[in-house]
C-alpha cells in the first residue's frame, strides 16, 4: 500500500468510526454489522463527498461497506473527478448525534 | 378522600386516571365521544382482523407503552419489511431492493448532517431554552430548507422526511420543533427506522386495546358522551361542566390536544394560553387497502412505496399477524393531507386506489378502501400530534405541562419525551397524576 493509500484509508475508516461512534471501528469491519443502516451510510458518503469531493452511490457503498473498500473505490473514482454538484453550500462539520445514534 | 375529574379517554387520560385510581383518589373521566382511545382506534378490515386507523407503530425505547402492555396481556408483532419497495419520484414507479429511494446518497446524507447537527443542539427538557431557541423558532422548516438544501434530491425528500416523521407540511413548523420532535423521539435513525426503532412493532390486534383494556379496568368511572365544555375553578373546589352535567372536583387532569383544551372556556381564565395562532393541528390521513392475502409479497414486494406526489406518500405492509386479509395502510400526510381531505368521500376512494393501481399494477383491485380522516375530527383535531409553528415553543411551551392551581394538564403534547407518540401519551399521564398525588 503507498503512503497516499494508507492515509486514504485511515481518513475513511476516521469517518466511519465517527458516523457510527464506534471509535475501535477498524478499516476492515463491515459497517452493517457494527450497527451501521442506509440513513448513516448516506452520511459516511456525504462526509467523503466534503473530504475528497467524490460523490459514491448508495450501491457503491452496498459493494464495498468497509472503511478500506470505500477508499478504494474514492481512488478509483478520483478525488476531483467527478464534479461537486451536491455539496455547494460549506458546511461546518456536523458532530454526529450523542445518544441516539448506534445505541 | 381526593375528587378528581379526568378531562380524556386516551391513552394520557386513562392513564392518569388508573394511577389515581391505584392511589385511593375517587375519579371520574369524561370523554366526549361514544368511544375510548382518542388517536388510537381500531377498524375491523374482515371479521376478527384489526387495523389502526390511528397509532399503530412502537418501538424497544417505549418502555411505558411495553410495560403497559405487558401488565394489560396485549402482545406485539414485528413490523414486516421484506422484499422490495416501489419509488414514485418523478420519474415512473420504480422497483429498489431495499428501503432506499433512488435519489442522490450524497445529498440525503447531507440533509441528514444538518437535521442530526440541529438535533444534537436541542434541550431535550426544556426546548425553549436550546442556544440560539430564538432564532430556530423564528425560522419555518420550509425556510430552513430552502436555505440549506441545495440539491433538488434532498429538496424532494425532504417533505416526505417530515411528513412521515411528523405528518407535517414544513411550512407549518419552526425548525426549533422540527428538531425538538427528532430529539425527543430518539434522534432521526431512531425515528426512521421500523426495525430497531420506532416503527420496530405493531400491537397485535390493534393499538386501541390499550385505552379499552384500560377502561374496562376503571369499569363505571369513565364516561363517554360526554364533551367537556367549561372548567370552573373556585378556592374550595373545581367544576368541570360538560353538555349533559357538571362535576364537581377537587383537582382536573386535562388529558385532550392543546389546540382542543384551549377551546375550553376557563373560569376565571388561564393566565397564559398553552397554544398560539400558528399552533396547527399535524395533519396525516390513514387509507387502508385491503386485499383478500398480502398479495404483493408474491410479486417479492414489502409493500413499502413512496411518492413524490399524493395522495398517497407512503405505504405500508399492516396486514395482521396470523394468515388473513392483506392491507396496505397509505399515509397522507401535510399539505397533501388537506388537499385529500377537502374531497368527497367518493373522490378519496377512487384516488386513492388511481394510486395503488400506479404504484402496483401486479395488484387487483383492492376489495375495500376505508380512510380515516383526523384533519376534519372535532375531537382530534388532527394528528399525529399539534405542531408549534414560528414562535411557538418559546411563548407556549413553558405552558404545556405546568399546572394551574386544581388543574394538571397531560397529553402527548405535554411530554417532552417522546412528544407526539403513543409513549408521550402514557409518559403525560404517569407525570400528572404524579404532579397532582403531590397535592393531595
Ligand atoms: C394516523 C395516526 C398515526 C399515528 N401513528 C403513531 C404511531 O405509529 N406510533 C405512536 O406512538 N403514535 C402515533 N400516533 C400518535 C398517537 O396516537 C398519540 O400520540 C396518542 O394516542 C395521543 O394520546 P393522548 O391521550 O395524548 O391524546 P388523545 O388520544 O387525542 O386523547 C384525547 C381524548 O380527549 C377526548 N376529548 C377531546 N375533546 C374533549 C372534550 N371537550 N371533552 C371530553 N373529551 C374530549 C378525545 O375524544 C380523546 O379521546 C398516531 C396518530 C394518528 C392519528
Amino acid at each position: 500500500m503507498t503512503v497516499d493509500a494508507a492515509a486514504r484509508t485511515e481518513a475513511v475508516t476516521a469517518i466511519v468510526r465517527r458516523v457510527l461512534e464506534a471509535p475501535q471501528a477498524g478499516p476492515e469491519e463491515d459497517f452493517f454489522e457494527l450497527g451501521g443502516d442506509s440513513l448513516l451510510a448516506t452520511r459516511v458518503l456525504s462526509a467523503i463527498a466534503r473530504e475528497f469531493g467524490v460523490e459514491l452511490t448508495f450501491d457503491d457503498f452496498l459493494m464495498a461497506p468497509t472503511g478500506a473498500a470505500l477508499a478504494e473505490r474514492v481512488a478509483a473514482l478520483g478525488a476531483g473527478v467527478r464534479e461537486r454538484t451536491v455539496l455547494q453550500v460549506p458546511m461546518a462539520e456536523a458532530p454526529a448525534e450523542r445518544s441516539e445514534v448506534g445505541a | 378522600m381526593t375528587r378528581a375529574v379526568v378531562v380524556g379517554a386516551g391513552l394520557a387520560g386513562l392513564t392518569a386516571a388508573t394511577a389515581l385510581a391505584r392511589h385511593g383518589v375517587e375519579v371520574t373521566v369524561l370523554e366526549a365521544r361514544d368511544r375510548v382511545g382518542g388517536r388510537t382506534r381500531g377498524i375491523e378490515v374482515a371479521p376478527d382482523a384489526w387495523a389502526d386507523a390511528g397509532a399503530a407503530y412502537l418501538g424497544d425505547r417505549h418502555t411505558e407503552l411495553h410495560l403497559l402492555l405487558s401488565e394489560l396481556g396485549i402482545k406485539t408483532t414485528p413490523t414486516t419489511m421484506h422484499g422490495a419497495s416501489r419509488f414514485d419520484l418523478g420519474q415512473d414507479a420504480r422497483t429498489e431492493a431495499g428501503r432506499f429511494p433512488p435519489l442522490a446518497a450524497v445529498a440525503l446524507g447531507d440533509l441528514f448532517d444538518r437535521l442530526a447537527e440541529l438535533t444534537a443542539r436541542i434541550d431535550p427538557v426544556a426546548p425553549w431554552r436550546t442556544p440560539g431557541a430564538e432564532q430556530l423558532d423564528r425560522q419555518t422548516a420550509a425556510e430552513w430548507a430552502a436555505e440549506q438544501l441545495s440539491h433538488p434530491d434532498a429538496r424532494t425528500f425532504f417533505p416526505l422526511f417530515l411528513g412521515e416523521m411528523m405528518a407535517a407540511d414544513p411550512a407549518a413548523v419552526s425548525v426549533l420543533h422540527m428538531a425538538f420532535y427528532l430529539r425527543s423521539g430518539g434522534g432521526l435513525r431512531y425515528l426512521n427506522a421500523f426495525e430497531g426503532g420506532a416503527q420496530q412493532d405493531r400491537v397485535a390486534g390493534g393499538a386501541h386495546q390499550v385505552c379499552e383494556r384500560l377502561a374496562a379496568g376503571l369499569g363505571d368511572r369513565v364516561r363517554t358522551g360526554e364533551p367537556v365544555r367549561t372548567v370552573h375553578q373556585e378556592a374550595t373546589g373545581a367544576t368541570v361542566v360538560t353538555e349533559r352535567a357538571a362535576y364537581p372536583a377537587d383537582a382536573v387532569v386535562l388529558a385532550l390536544p392543546p389546540l382542543l383544551a384551549e377551546a375550553l372556556s376557563y373560569q376565571p381564565p388561564l393566565p397564559a394560553p398553552r397554544a398560539g395562532r400558528h399552533t396547527t393541528p399535524g395533519c396525516a390521513i390513514k387509507v387502508h387497502l385491503v386485499y383478500p392475502a398480502p398479495l404483493w409479497r408474491r410479486h417479492g414486494l414489502s409493500g413499502w412505496s413512496v411518492s413524490a406526489t399524493g395522495p398517497l406518500l407512503s405505504t405500508v405492509d399492516d396486514s395482521p399477524a396470523d394468515a388473513g386479509p392483506g392491507v396496505l395502510t397509505g399515509f397522507v400526510t401535510g399539505a397533501e393531507a388537506h388537499r385529500f381531505a377537502a374531497l368527497t368521500p367518493e373522490q378519496r376512494r377512487a384516488a386513492a386506489e388511481a394510486h395503488a393501481a400506479r404504484l402496483f399494477p401486479e395488484l387487483p383491485p383492492p376489495t375495500d378502501c376505508l380512510v380515516t380522516d383526523w384533519v376534519n375530527d372535532p375531537y382530534s383535531h388532527g394528528c399525529y400530534a399539534a405542531l408549534l409553528g414560528p414562535g411557538d415553543w418559546l411563548a407556549h411551551g413553558p405552558q404545556l405541562a405546568a399546572a394551574h392551581q386544581r388543574l394538571f394538564f397531560a397529553g402527548t403534547e405535554t411530554s417532552t419525551e417522546f412528544f407526539g407518540l403513543m409513549e408521550g401519551a402514557i409518559r403525560s399521564g404517569h407525570r400528572a397524576a404524579a404532579q397532582l398525588l403531590a397535592t393531595c
